[in-house]
């Protein structure tokens, strides 16, 4: 089942910004990475679909419902972490939690204690001292005090050191494994690679592929590198597959996308003294899509 | 009721500084009636040496001046000023603060209508404004009832001092509007200074010009003609019916906008 369908999604406002004809689905219990530089459309995908700005065309549903229609229905199960947060600065981070469970008929006191200690959040302390890490973690709490059955984190983790990335992380495996769909936006490869089972990269307010972070890896070019003891024949590397070759002396590197015996036959008629292989990690992945 | 009250808590503070305000200038004008009254012939012959245009524009009608109900609704034209920022004020930072301090994202990606964040939001300073009324009629009710003798018309000093509700209703309106219409407002007090001096000012090159028609349509201050309230008892109820409509349309309208703005990020 789909939590999330976006179906032509179009936004356009002013000339410059905006999305065109966004389209994709995050299945239930999935954690999906939505990634794309500052200014891709990220944040204006994820503000459509908790109906804070409205489409120009298209639609998007979640949990099978109109986000537009049905939106307060649907914020129900929906909690939310805003890229910047911010709240009333003259209230007590206790005070504020407790306003934001008030929208939900459930009792939370309980799940905000839980959170709080986790994250080592001081909730006798006014708004408007915090830091932005510790602001950010009212964000956190605020998002998930109701047990919703979907997250939505646009850029979730700027101003947390990383110990408290490291909890936030294990306490969204955790949400996701008591059946949390996630939707992730991010700009930060790593942590997309590290949480993601499936990603979405978005480029100038295109969705550019989606496709799961494994099949990303796989398809992709490896890198090789390899030390010679002799100047190796670089007339032998000419094959096609092999791309960015690089020859420095007696180091040779390049990537390559195919057939890998054919590498193997190349590599036999040289001595190697040392040879690297390596997967390319996202960012290099990431990198080829925005140069085309 | 959630977001009343939260909005209501918000509003405490500036609305008890507001309504002190009120009474102590209302304090500050009725505690010089008993001198003035006094020795109201040397006064008379003072403010007779105005010329009449000026005498017109500040509002001041020697036949009644040294009445207490005349001299209440002279000092009573400054009350409404200062009730007219309260409720622009107030009016203006309803919606307006939510995008300045940018707790809009909070708010609204909450499981509600923004019917329901509107109009518990006007309810909220609806009831901040009752509550300063409230507080002022009785005040000068009692300050009154201190410092005169004189036998006057209790339902024209109601009536009188209700007045300030409905001004302060017809510029919540407009705050209201203006705050949903905008993008950012920065600042507040400018605009709400701004738009309640500027209907002030016509108010008064209106009362020189002495008609009755467009002109005094165009400034709220001068829908409640306290000298026309206290000879009749009564409201004129043109101006009644124009103040409604200024009301609700800019409430429907400010709905409206509201219902179909997009919120953007910071």
């Amino acid at each position: 089942m789909n939590v999330i369908e976006i179906d032509r999604l179009t936004k356009q406002y002013g000339k410059a910004r905006g999305i065109t004809d966004v389209s994709f689905s995050v299945k239930e219990g999935e954690i999906f990475g939505f990634i794309g530089p500052n200014g891709a459309g990220k944040s204006t995908t994820i503000r459509t679909l908790l109906s804070l700005i409205y489409p120009t065309s298209g639609n998007a549903k979640i949990f099978g419902k109109d986000c537009v229609k049905f939106a307060p229905e649907i914020k129900k199960e929906i909690g939310y972490l805003p890229s910047e947060v911010f709240y009333y600065d003259n209230m007590k981070v206790g005070e504020l939690l407790a306003y934001s469970a008030s929208f939900y008929r459930k009792d939370c006191t309980r799940r905000i204690k839980e959170l709080a200690e986790m994250l080592d959040l001081d909730l006798g302390r006014k708004v408007g001292d915090l830091s932005l890490g510790n602001k950010k973690k009212v964000g956190i709490v605020q998002g998930m005090l109701h047990e919703p059955k979907l997250l939505i984190l646009d850029e979730p983790t700027s101003g947390l050191d990383p110990l408290m990335q490291q909890t936030f992380f294990e306490l969204l495996r955790e949400e996701n494994k008591k059946g949390v769909t996630i939707l992730f936006s991010s700009h930060i490869l790593t942590e997309v690679q590290k949480l993601c089972g499936r990603v979405a990269i978005i480029k100038e307010g295109k969705i550019v592929t989606v496709e799961s972070i494994s099949t990303l890896q796989e398809n992709n070019y490896k890198k090789f590198r390899v030390e010679t003891s002799s100047l190796p024949d670089i007339a032998a590397f000419q094959i096609s597959g092999i791309k960015d070759l690089e020859v420095n002396g007696r180091n040779v590197r390049f990537l390559f996308k195919g057939d890998l015996n054919k590498i193997i036959n190349i590599f036999s008629g040289l001595d190697i003294v040392n040879l690297w292989v390596e997967e390319p990690d996202l960012e290099e992945i990431f990198l080829h899509y925005y140069e085309k | 009721m959630n977001i009343y009250r939260h909005e209501l808590k918000a509003y405490r503070k500036s609305t008890i500084i507001w309504t002190f305000s009120l009474i102590g200038l209302t304090a500050l004008f009725l505690s010089m009636f008993p001198s003035i009254s006094k020795d109201a012939e040397q006064f008379g012959k003072l403010l007779e040496g105005y010329p009449e245009a000026v005498r017109k524009a500040i509002g001041l009608e020697l036949d009644t001046f040294f009445s207490f109900l005349g001299f209440y609704s002279y000092t009573f034209l400054y009350i409404t000023l200062a009730g007219a920022i309260q409720a622009m004020n107030l009016g203006l930072s309803v919606f307006s603060k939510e995008m300045r301090e940018k707790t809009a994202d909070f708010l609204l990606t909450k499981p509600v209508t923004r019917e329901k964040v509107f109009l518990s939001k006007l309810l909220a300073a609806l009831t901040s404004l009752l509550v300063t009324n409230v507080a002022f009629f009785a005040a000068s009710f009692l300050i009154s009832s201190r410092i005169t003798t004189e036998d006057y018309s209790g339902k024209a000093f109601l009536l009188i001092s209700l007045t300030l509700l409905f001004i302060q209703l017809i510029f919540l309106a407009l705050g209201l509007f203006i705050s949903v219409f905008a993008r950012q407002l920065k600042n507040i007090t400018a605009v709400s200074f701004g738009t309640v001096f500027g209907f002030f000012l016509l108010g008064m090159l209106s009362s020189t010009s002495g008609s009755d028609g467009a002109m005094r349509l165009l400034s709220p201050f001068k829908y409640f003609d306290t000298a026309y309230i206290i000879r009749h008892g009564e409201y004129e109820w043109r101006y009644i019916l124009a103040a409604s409509i200024i009301v609700l349309v800019s409430a429907a309208m400010g709905l409206i906008i509201f219902k179909k703005k997009d919120i953007h990020s910071v």
